[in-house]
């Protein structure tokens, strides 16, 4: 079986250049390929946010001479950063008629933080019972973009 | 009145002559059709590269379900293979098998969840059992986490509070992935 075949010789006796490809069995290769890649096609993309959960291995993360302790809390008002000793509040901005928590202010604090602190990468997230998956989520996804990595996850009280 | 196809309509005597008879018969089609095969080819070329880009060797690695909607993250990593915790608005599952209701997750004050509990150290104990003689495969406390948007945290406190001490502290939330131009500003979710 050849990928292509010989086309008869030509006048003379010569032997003609061209050759036909054989597309029936390329046809089938493909039609192959695309049931085998349609099947196991996956379509959502899924992105995993891993965040330790207070009270879990200790041996995580090392503490360096050049980090804070910084926790970011979760409130029916809004976030409440603490780091070193010093409070800042963000509260929620009202957005299509909701209370929204205010990722945008957020990002630009913890951008600062991570300018004087470059070393710094751990974050303690602590949200209220009321507070839905999905601000958690947001709250997580946002340290992780200020590249700050280790995140814990800890219950408010 | 019968049903006649519309066009010329001879009369009986006409359209049985040998002479006249000829212009009023219909031609044949031609019994075959060629297919261009060289646009078949270039669609399925083009249909396997698109299905490649998109491939993804690791599959489905969570259920999805109609009742979780999943959040949006941009910064999150690949999700591993792992124990897979769903939180519906109703149930909360383990590997797909029913668990305990969302509702009794949300009353009480207390923390733990014994059900789950005894799942996680049953699958804990089935991995190290697995692996005894595998030192390049440790337990590594790995599960992921999939929740409804609106899920409580208080829901999801018991639940990574069970986690924690049947020895899976390494929780990843499970969210869409989403591209940094993608969807709504970042200015409030």
């Amino acid at each position: 079986m050849a990928g292509a075949a010989a086309q008869p010789a030509g006048k003379g006796g010569k032997k003609a250049l061209d050759a036909e490809l054989n597309l029936v069995p390329f046809i089938d290769l493909l039609s192959c390929c695309i049931a085998f890649l349609l099947i196991t096609a996956v379509w959502t993309q899924i992105a995993g946010l891993q965040v330790a959960s207070s009270g879990g291995p200790p041996d995580q993360q090392q503490k360096l001479e050049n980090t804070i302790d910084v926790k970011l809390m979760l409130t029916d008002k809004g976030y409440a950063l603490t780091m070193a000793g010093a409070n800042i509040d963000i509260p929620k901005i009202s957005r299509d008629g909701a209370q929204n928590f205010d990722r945008k202010t957020l990002s630009e604090k913890l951008k600062t933080l991570k300018a004087s602190l470059p070393e710094q990468g751990s974050i303690t997230v602590q949200p209220e019972d009321a507070v839905a998956y999905e601000d958690l989520v947001n709250a997580v996804d946002t340290c992780m973009g200020e590249q700050l990595r280790n995140v814990t996850v800890a219950p408010m009280n | 009145m019968a049903i006649v196809t519309p066009g010329k309509r001879p009369g009986e005597r006409v359209a049985n002559s040998k002479v006249l008879g000829k212009r009023f018969t219909r031609a044949k089609k031609v019994g075959h059709a060629s297919l261009m095969l060289t646009s078949l080819v270039d669609m399925f070329s083009i249909i396997v590269i698109f299905l490649l880009m998109n491939f993804s060797a690791n599959g489905e690695i969570l259920y999805m379900t109609k009742d979780i909607k999943l959040p949006s993250a941009q910064h999150g990593g690949q999700l591993e293979r792992a124990p897979v915790i769903s939180v519906s608005a109703d149930s909360v599952t383990f590997d797909g098998k029913q668990i305990a209701t969302t509702e009794d997750l949300q009353k009480g004050d207390v923390l733990n969840v014994p059900e789950l509990e005894d799942v996680l150290r049953e699958e804990r104990r089935r991995y190290e059992q697995i692996h005894v003689n595998d030192p390049e495969h440790p337990f590594k406390g790995l599960v992921n986490v999939q929740a409804d948007r609106k899920i409580p945290f208080k829901v999801i406190k018991r639940v990574m509070f069970s986690c924690n001490q049947s020895g899976f502290g390494n929780i990843s939330f499970a969210a869409l992935a989403k591209t940094a131009g993608e969807g709504k500003p970042l200015a409030a979710n």
